[in-house]
């Protein structure tokens, strides 16, 4: 697919394998299938209480959703980064930054919820727009701009809680935040989906209507496949460049807001190493780190995925040593993939 | 002790919210349901500890002995999981302790408000739950079942007060090296020490900088501070580990600074040894609870227990040159 709409953006490029490798189908649905196959493992060596199988209990499907759900926030918004063929090492710093900035904001500032939320989506937007620019500016790495924006926002997050961490209490008055805020810790139909993942769940399908179906989405395709190609055909590519390290300040900037309503909470160590699970996610679901090519729909599942990892080795007692060894190689798996099926379709690198 | 079990679920939970109120009726309380309707003095029990941060020295310890405390009993089966410092990851491992039914859930939680709404879920669901070492939101013996620990604020304060009075008589300078900023302990232990040394009106802390816990980032700070205060005599460190990093800091620059550490953790590495070698002036044990937790976990699920003690404070002992080397071999 995505071939085709470089094209469409760009003009001719030289044509695609006609038949399709079976391997690129596989990298294609690597994350899907990744997630079926923890899936599968997940009910074989769940325990079962009963004969009830835990790990297919609704409770726990509903908490592996959960825990995703801000990493997933934030990987969406790096997936249309690295698909540009950039990187956001400053999505975790954002999203302390924003808890920090909503707490205050409703707990000192006295602001309501709409303010605070909308002044808190356009820091992350004004963040991330800022790194950017500067990036494209002056051609700067993006590894290096975001690594300061890292160290940036975590600076700031100290400065703004001045050095203590923010409780969020409810009710109606000075220095309590309105009640309202506190469903993103809750569970809506009948307590079984939390509102955590609706937020990630509903963000996820704009991103892909957004990356598949638009211009908008066909131009961050272009610029990572082939910059120059772009820049030649007409492409915007600066303000592209620009837009996407954007959309990961809005995604970090929404995941605070939803962590500081999960956790009634707001402190500048928040998110501390999120951007790796962000990463992780969205190389696992298939995105090349060299770009041109991704999918959102395989970031939502290796985010999945690696949720999913994490709770059947939790429910079986196993040590989380042996979780960030599984991780570790799953990431080898699908980077060696991508590589294989680049070399196999000649683009070398 | 042997329990008649009888009248129906519904007052058994009427019974276990009452139980906090029970506590000064030791007659009534003895007539009450057990706070678990599947307690047995031979049953076979899983007891789930949700750690804050498994990376932090202090909480291995706490892992050690608890895991130590439970081998003694038969029936008990401990799980550890690890919420490496996360409050997202650790309130989806109570939530999976949850789902699994385990029969307690102990807990130290990474921060207190954001874990609050994960132990409510665990009372609801009708696991008792013990915190360890930090509380969350509301009150022992409502909000969750128990409490046991130390109190930061408190043991800082003994530390303060014991450089105001023994360490620094005649006044001077002073320093702390604080924990990762913004997170509970760190606060606590800050506020603690330096209201402790307002005793001695003599005594000026003259510098307070964050290492996060970590010796490397202890010894850098402590060397630039000693740069800036080369008259410092004191230090407070708001763990061991800082504390280490500061003493080399101190050799480094060639300097005889009273270090105080805090935790008192055991083993070659740890502060204990330190001041039973000189190396330190003193520390101050923070305790683990761990045997105090696996005691209370007996009275609930073997002894079948109506209600128990809501807050359990385990007191800090002050590690100084007089009794290090006493304490060493325990």
């Amino acid at each position: 697919m995505s071939e085709q709409k470089i094209s469409e953006a760009i003009g001719p490029v030289p044509a695609a394998p006609v038949h399709r490798d079976p391997l690129a189908l596989i990298v294609r649905f690597q994350s899907l299938i990744g997630l079926v196959l923890v899936a599968i493992g997940g009910v074989i060596f769940s325990p079962r209480r009963h004969g009830e199988i835990l790990f297919l209990d609704p409770d726990n499907i509903a908490n592996i959703v959960r825990a995703v759900s801000e990493t997933g926030i934030i990987a969406i918004g790096m997936t249309f980064v690295i698909i540009t063929a950039g990187i956001d090492l400053s999505v975790g710093a954002v999203l302390g930054l924003s808890s920090v900035v909503t707490a205050t904001m409703m707990i000192s500032g006295g602001f309501g919820l709409i303010p605070t939320i909308l002044a808190v989506l356009i820091m992350g937007i004004v963040f991330g727009t800022i790194q950017g620019t500067i990036s494209s500016r002056f051609r700067l790495e993006p590894f290096i701009v975001t690594l300061a924006g890292l160290q940036a926002a975590r600076g700031l997050a100290l400065v703004v809680s001045g050095n203590q961490y923010i409780n969020i209490s409810y009710g109606d008055g000075p220095g309590l935040a309105p009640p309202v805020f506190a469903i993103l810790g809750e569970r809506l139909f009948n307590n079984t989906v939390p509102v955590a993942t609706i937020v990630f769940i509903v963000f996820a399908a704009i991103a892909t209507i957004v990356l598949n179906t638009t211009r908008f989405g066909r131009y961050v395709f272009a610029v990572g496949g082939n910059e120059r190609a772009a820049r030649i055909s007409g492409v915007p590519v600066s303000m592209v460049k620009v837009s996407v390290y954007a959309i990961t300040g809005f995604a970090a900037a929404l995941a605070g807001i939803v962590h500081a309503g999960q956790f009634n909470f707001g402190s500048a160590n928040d998110g501390m190493g999120y951007e790796l699970t962000a990463i992780a996610a969205v190389v696992i679901g298939g995105t090349s780190l060299f770009g041109g090519s991704g999918s959102m729909v395989g970031t939502v599942a290796g985010t999945i995925m690696l949720g999913a990892l994490a709770n059947i080795l939790q429910l079986n007692n196993i040590t989380p040593a042996l979780q960030l060894l599984a991780t570790a190689a799953i990431i080898v798996l699908a980077a060696v993939l991508q590589s294989l099926v680049r070399r196999r379709e000649g683009l070398g690198r | 002790m042997k329990t008649i079990q009888r009248g129906s679920w519904r007052l058994s939970l009427q019974a276990g919210l009452l139980a906090g109120t029970c506590m000064c009726m030791a007659g009534v309380a003895q007539a009450a349901d057990p706070m678990v309707k599947a307690c047995a003095k031979d049953g076979q029990f899983i007891i789930g500890f949700s750690q804050a941060n498994n990376a932090e020295p202090y909480r291995q310890h706490v892992n050690d002995e608890l895991t130590a405390a439970a081998k003694e009993v038969p029936g008990f089966t401990l799980q550890i999981a690890d919420g490496a410092g996360n409050v997202n990851t650790q309130t989806s491992q109570v939530d999976n302790f949850i789902t699994q039914k385990v029969d307690l859930l102990l807990i130290s939680p990474f921060e207190a408000a954001p874990l609050t709404p994960a132990v409510k879920r665990a009372m609801d669901a009708g696991i008792p739950v013990i915190e360890l070492d930090r509380k969350t939101v509301g009150d022992p013996g409502k909000d969750y079942t128990a409490f046991i620990g130390g109190d930061n604020y408190k043991i800082a304060l003994e530390a303060g007060k014991y450089t105001a009075k023994t360490l620094l008589p005649e006044g001077g300078e002073a320093a702390v090296l604080e924990g990762l900023p913004s997170s509970t302990p760190a606060v606590e232990r800050l506020n603690g020490f330096k209201d402790g040394v307002k005793e001695n009106a003599k005594i000026q802390v003259v510098a307070e900088q964050a290492a996060d816990w970590v010796p490397d980032k202890a010894q850098t700070a402590f060397s630039a501070m000693l740069q800036a205060h080369p008259d410092i005599k004191v230090l407070y460190a708001s763990n061991d580990m800082m504390a280490a990093g500061a003493l080399l800091a101190a050799k480094g620059a060639g300097k005889q600074v009273k270090i105080i550490g805090t935790d008192g953790l055991p083993g070659p590495a740890g502060g204990i040894e330190a001041v039973a070698k000189g190396d330190w002036a003193a520390t101050f044990t923070y305790p683990t609870g761990a045997k105090e937790a696996i005691e209370m976990s007996k009275k609930i699920l073997l002894d079948c227990a109506s209600s128990v003690e809501p807050v359990v404070t385990v007191e800090t002992t002050a590690i100084t040159a007089e009794n290090a080397k006493q304490l060493m071999g325990k």
